[in-house]
């Protein structure tokens, strides 16, 4: 039997925000002192009123704008109710039928269009810690600080077909969170959170209709898979991976898969069951009274949009199509904003001296091949490495050298230019007695010299390599070039 | 009007027992009935009642002292090193039907 694979992807990004979502507690929770950014809103006091914070909201505008999703022009908040002991007001204020952001989407590297059904802001929960004890019965430690954090939701269509997929989608919305500064979307600090739910189906027996699984005829859907606790952008893909394989082979030994919600353990590579889930999900839905309608007006939509840059996906597009840049590169370049800033800033600088497409490669071989590698945490000077860069351009250094220079300066903290500069003056020290140095290897290679003048020209490499070790690499390989073919007629 | 009680417990995650059930049960279908008389009222025409206010007026992002620990845990009947302490055990104590 073959199967399809039918993947819905939600994200939860905790935004980057100085205070809570409808409190006024600030929101850097990590590695605090327990229950000490928490007052009666955060805590679900009675009769504490929730203030929604315009900064939050902005940044899940601003997530919807970068996901080509249609803005709102009213906010509505609604409270989803169920009893845990992270949820201290018994229910979460989130958005139920009308979410600030919805019908986006993102563009994969393989050119696959990933559907957004919506983005809705809502509010983390309070941190727990269950512990068992040998003196008492069980028992859970939680911390609220976290409760109140503003966090956003992304919920796509059940439209993904590959844990590769999945696995890119995340990639890019950590990318974009990054790139606009939403969110630093540390997965392994909680900041991303991804759930993916998975079911296969019979191939040709489904159809998608407006985000939809349909059964076509007779045939009778297979439930979904639900998986938590994934502390990775690989372990989406890991998770994904082996769900299919484990619902491929209950299928095929004649069981029927049940609707549930299953954990990822990082440690053993595995999915575990954690709870059937044979009734939907019983949230008692209702408009939040305590927090009047947001009217947004499309001047304040046009505001956020000016925060908008220019996204990975469309300076990998860019790089590749004005400068020729290999998918490779410009995706690696690009992955981060740092990176891509430090590439098109050195590509400006290039481009005083160069054509466009050559700066752009150039730009993009250094960063590649040398830079990328050396940068730990000093970032290497820009005029510094454009003089470099450019010296090489000109003939003037081999590009060994010139590598081997960098590492140097770096390692050392010494300084490039004047290292430049004493290069140079060797260099042209050098050029002085070239003419002997070039005598000198032609008497010691007289068999090079026969060859050559006996038509193998390839050994003019060879001869040209000589000399430059001979002055340690400080002259112009084509100068020497130049010599060594009028001396050899 | 049927309502489930036994359910709506479960999701508040209190426990009844049978007794409890058949006394509650036609007490809460009771209380809903009269709520439901509203439904008879004609709200033709009427703008629902909801207060707006405009994005610009929204709080700004600025934050400000919380509460000490040692308030916000005053409430907690038990506490552990600064956490509030529950006991249970939080998964599927209670069986949803
Ligand atoms: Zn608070």
């Amino acid at each position: 039997m073959e199967y399809d694979t039918i993947i819905g992807l939600e994200i939860h990004v905790q935004t980057k925000t100085n205070s809570k979502m409808f409190c006024t507690c600030p929101t850097g929770y990590f590695q605090k002192e327990p229950n000490s950014h928490v007052c009666p809103v955060c805590m679900g006091l009675p009769g504490a009123l929730p203030v929604p914070n315009k900064r939050a909201i902005e940044l899940c505008m601003l997530m919807g704008l970068a996901t080509d999703c249609t803005i709102a022009n009213e906010i509505y908040f609604d409270r989803k109710h169920y009893f845990y002991p992270d949820l201290p007001k018994g229910y979460q204020i989130s958005q139920y039928k009308n979410p600030i952001c919805s019908d986006g989407s993102v563009t994969l590297p393989n050119g696959f269009e990933v559907k957004i059904e919506r983005i809705h802001q809502e509010e983390d929960v309070a941190k727990s810690t269950h512990h068992t004890s040998t003196s008492e019965s069980d028992y859970s430690l939680i911390d609220y600080n976290k409760s109140g954090v503003p966090l956003i939701e992304i919920v796509t269509k059940p439209c993904i077909r590959t844990a590769k997929d999945a696995k890119d989608f995340a990639t890019q919305i950590r990318q974009i969170a990054r790139y606009l500064n939403i969110s630093d979307a540390d997965m392994e600090k909680g900041q991303m959170r991804c759930e993916p739910n998975i079911s296969i189906q019979e191939k040709g027996r489904w159809e998608e209709k407006d985000g939809k699984i349909l059964p076509i005829g007779d045939y009778e859907l297979n439930p979904k898979v639900e998986v938590k606790n994934i502390g990775s952008i690989t372990a989406v893909e890991k998770a994904i991976e082996f769900e299919v394989e484990r619902l491929t082979k209950e299928l095929g030994e004649g069981r029927k898969p049940i609707q549930q919600t299953r954990g990822w353990n990082a440690n053993k590579n595995i999915t575990e069951f954690q709870r059937s889930k044979e009734t939907a999900d019983d949230y008692r839905y209702m408009p939040e009274p305590d927090i009047p309608v947001i009217e947004v007006s499309n001047d304040d939509i046009e505001r956020i949009k000016s925060e908008l840059v220019e996204l990975p996906h469309e300076k990998i597009t860019r790089y590749m199509n004005d400068w020729g840049i290999s998918q490779y590169a410009a995706e690696v370049i690009s992955a981060s904003r740092k990176d891509a800033s430090y590439f098109e800033k050195l590509q400006t600088l290039l481009f005083e001296k160069l054509e466009a497409k050559i700066a752009a490669q150039e730009a993009a071989n250094w960063l590649m091949g040398t830079v990328f590698a050396l940068e730990g945490d000093k970032e290497i000077d820009m005029n510094d490495l454009s003089l470099l860069i450019m010296k090489f351009k000109e003939g003037k250094i081999t590009k060994g050298k010139a590598e081997e220079m960098l590492k140097d300066c770096i390692s050392n903290n010494k300084d490039i230019s004047d290292e430049l500069d004493m290069f140079e003056k060797s260099a042209s020290d050098n050029a002085g007695n070239i003419q002997d140095i070039v005598k000198q290897v032609l008497d010691n290679n007289p068999k090079a010299v026969s060859d050559y003048k006996g038509g193998k020209e390839a050994t003019m490499g060879f001869l040209v390599g000589q000399v430059m070790q001979a002055t340690k690499g400080a002259s112009n390989p084509n100068d020497v070039k130049n010599i060594l073919i009028e001396l050899l007629k | 009007m049927k309502i489930d009680v036994k359910h709506t417990a479960e999701l508040s995650r209190i426990t009844l027992t049978p007794e409890e059930l058949e006394k509650f049960t036609p007490q809460m279908e009771t209380i809903l009935e009269s709520v439901t008389l509203l439904k008879d009222v004609n709200t033709d025409g009427v703008q629902p009642m909801k207060a707006h206010v405009k994005f610009d007026e929204l709080r700004e992002d600025v934050p400000q002292e919380s509460l000490t620990q040692e308030e916000v845990l005053r409430n907690a009947k038990h506490k552990e090193a600064g956490f509030v302490k529950v006991y249970g055990k939080v998964f599927g104590d209670i069986e949803e039907s």
